[in-house]
């Protein structure tokens, strides 16, 4: 593990419910500043709920959700959190079919209120990071799956965040190709010494992460450490 | 965010084009009716100040400035104001000529400033007491009328003693009878439709308007083409069917904007929610849909002046009055347009831009 610039990641109690069914149940657990934790566990148990409530996409109704010790909903800065602290990728690219890959990363920086001229010069850095440097103004329909992947990996790192939160962005591609995006991912952390938490089935990911987690029905299944 | 807001709008061409046709629709009707009415507004000047005069005195609370009836008596009583130096009695003929219906028969006293007035560019002014027709130079090149032949008016027909030209369009597009033979044409002996007057040097003819209408009760004088228009019913009604009309185009449009724009948030939920997760406030995200509404809005308004401008054209020779109102585009008719159609798209944006920001990320991503 890097020397952390990645926030510290609590979570008390937290417990979730859609209607009558419960996604969480009473999670516990922290994330130390540049850890990288694997969520792993069924179809169905909690991982992206987790990870969804951690990133403020969503309020939990039980316990509370610290990010370096900023709450996470109540505080209500959610939008401003995932945009100074957040970054996401997920199983689905979710790239805006209408847009150029560099402006695909350009989105969080508007949204960020950077001015164009840097936005575009920051957007054509991170694809170069992620290898897309000629596929700049290529439109996601014109890229293949994993392609596609890494430029959402350049999206999610365009606010320059200190969490990284990644729910199984390996899920859609082949193994050559999640392996490539994988390499990208654990190599970008390490670089920027972000914290990681990143949901899979995949056995690789579990290898290079810090540390695994597991979840059963909405419950940890594997104390934390 | 500009370039968001325009390939939104592209994405969906189809409907795109289609909803800011319907807003092009509505500001045209608006553009074209303003256009009218400051057509009829310069057409009122030219009554205003007929035969040359300062001010034209009508009867109060008419429908319409011709269908003003005064008593000849009146012309007697106006002469002896100090503010004006001479007066003239006039009876307006309108639909008298059937071959040109927008030509204007003025039955006026041989004697009085405005026969004089006219300047004869063929055959001579015909003496007093004569039942002979002077035909201005407009009305007699369109109807291939001369000196020396027959006029039809009100299915009776006198000879043309002469051509006049005088400058003021609706003279030289009408014809002059007497105004005995006209008050007898039309079954109005003693009377006539307005009395036209000038003004003592110095006086102002708003100052001598408010004295005649204070020392003749019941009369309505008109100074100014704005007044001429407030007078006539008819120009009213236009006014408030102009304001009807932009009140329905604000709400069939804001409802149209409303629609597309609530159709398309519900399209496009897990990438709003995309937004959302990456940081865009929710208040970014409601400019975003509102930026895209007020986009096809002025996309529909600006086809909406164009359309407006042929419309204006098309509205006058619908009425049948072409002859005699020109539609004027004006700077400020084009400026209000164009607010109507920013304001259609700002109504039509408010409701899914408000419902934009209900949505918590998670719900919006999964399209829930």
């Amino acid at each position: 593990m890097s020397p952390a610039a990645g926030p510290e990641v609590v979570l008390e109690g937290v417990g979730k419910r859609f209607g009558t069914i419960t996604a969480l149940r009473d999670v516990s657990l922290r994330a130390a500043p540049g850890e990288a934790v694997a969520v792993t566990g069924r179809s169905g148990s909690g991982k992206s709920t987790l990870l969804a409530l951690i990133g403020g996409l969503d309020q939990p109704d039980a316990g509370r959700i610290l990010i370096d010790g900023r709450a996470v909903w109540t505080e209500r800065h959610d939008a401003r959190t995932r945009r100074e602290l957040v970054g996401f990728v997920f199983q689905r690219h979710l790239l805006l079919e209408t847009l150029s890959a560099r402006a695909n990363v350009e989105v969080p920086l508007i949204g960020a209120g950077m001015n164009h001229r840097a936005r575009r010069r920051r957007a054509l850095e991170l694809l170069a990071d992620v290898g897309l440097a000629e596929r700049a103004e290529h439109v996601p329909a014109a890229l293949s799956g994993g392609e596609r992947q890494r430029v959402a990996v350049a999206r999610a790192l365009a606010n320059e965040p200190r969490l990284l939160l990644a729910d199984e962005p390996t899920g859609a591609l082949d193994t050559a190709t999640s392996e490539t995006v994988l390499d990208l991912i654990f190599q970008l952390r390490d670089q920027r010494g972000m914290t990681l938490v990143i949901v899979s089935y995949d056995e690789a990911v579990s290898v290079r992460a810090d540390r695994t987690i597991s979840l059963l029905d909405g419950a940890l299944a594997t104390a934390p450490a | 965010m500009l370039n968001i807001v325009i390939t939104n709008l592209w994405r969906r061409p189809a409907r795109t084009v289609f909803t800011a046709a319907g807003i092009a629709v509505g500001v045209a009707m608006v553009v074209a009716l303003l256009a009218f009415t400051r057509g009829l507004q310069k057409t009122a000047a030219g009554f205003v100040h007929l035969g040359g005069s300062g001010l034209g005195v009508f009867q109060a609370n008419v429908s319409e400035p011709t269908t003003s009836l005064l008593p000849a008596s009146l012309v007697g009583r106006l002469q002896k104001l100090p503010l004006l130096t001479r007066a003239t009695p006039l009876l307006l003929v309108v639909e008298a000529i059937k071959a040109e219906p927008a030509a204007i028969v003025f039955g006026a006293e041989p004697s009085g400033f405005f026969t004089k007035s006219l300047v004869m560019v063929e055959g001579a002014q015909a003496p007093g007491g004569a039942r002979a027709a002077l035909v201005g130079d407009r009305l007699a090149a369109q109807l291939h009328l001369r000196a020396g032949g027959l006029v039809t008016i009100k299915g009776r027909s006198y000879p043309i003693a002469g051509i006049y030209h005088s400058g003021i369009y609706f003279e030289d597009a009408g014809a002059v009878l007497p105004l005995s033979v006209a008050q007898q044409l039309t079954g109005h002996p003693g009377e006539e439709t307005d009395v036209v007057v000038d003004l003592a040097a110095g006086v102002r003819a708003s100052s001598a308007g408010t004295a005649i209408e204070r020392a003749v009760p019941g009369t309505r004088v008109i100074t100014d083409p704005e007044q001429a228009l407030r007078v006539g019913a008819n120009a009213t009604l236009i006014s408030q069917a102009i304001l009807v009309i932009v009140v329905i185009a604000l709400i069939v449009g804001g409802l149209s904007v409303a629609n597309t724009m609530a159709m398309s948030v519900m399209e496009r939920r897990s990438e709003l929610g995309l937004l959302s997760t990456v940081g865009w406030s929710p208040a970014r995200i409601a400019v975003l849909i509102f930026g895209e509404g007020v986009g096809v809005s002025m996309v529909g308004a600006a086809g909406g002046l164009l359309l407006g401008v042929v419309g204006g054209r098309l509205l006058v020779g619908a009425l049948g009055v072409s002859a005699y109102v020109s539609p004027a585009i004006t700077a400020w008719g084009l400026g209000r347009g164009l607010l109507i159609g920013v304001a259609i798209g700002m109504l039509g944006g408010i409701y899914p831009a408000w419902r934009v920001t209900r949505m918590t990320p998670l719900r919006a991503l999964a399209g829930t």
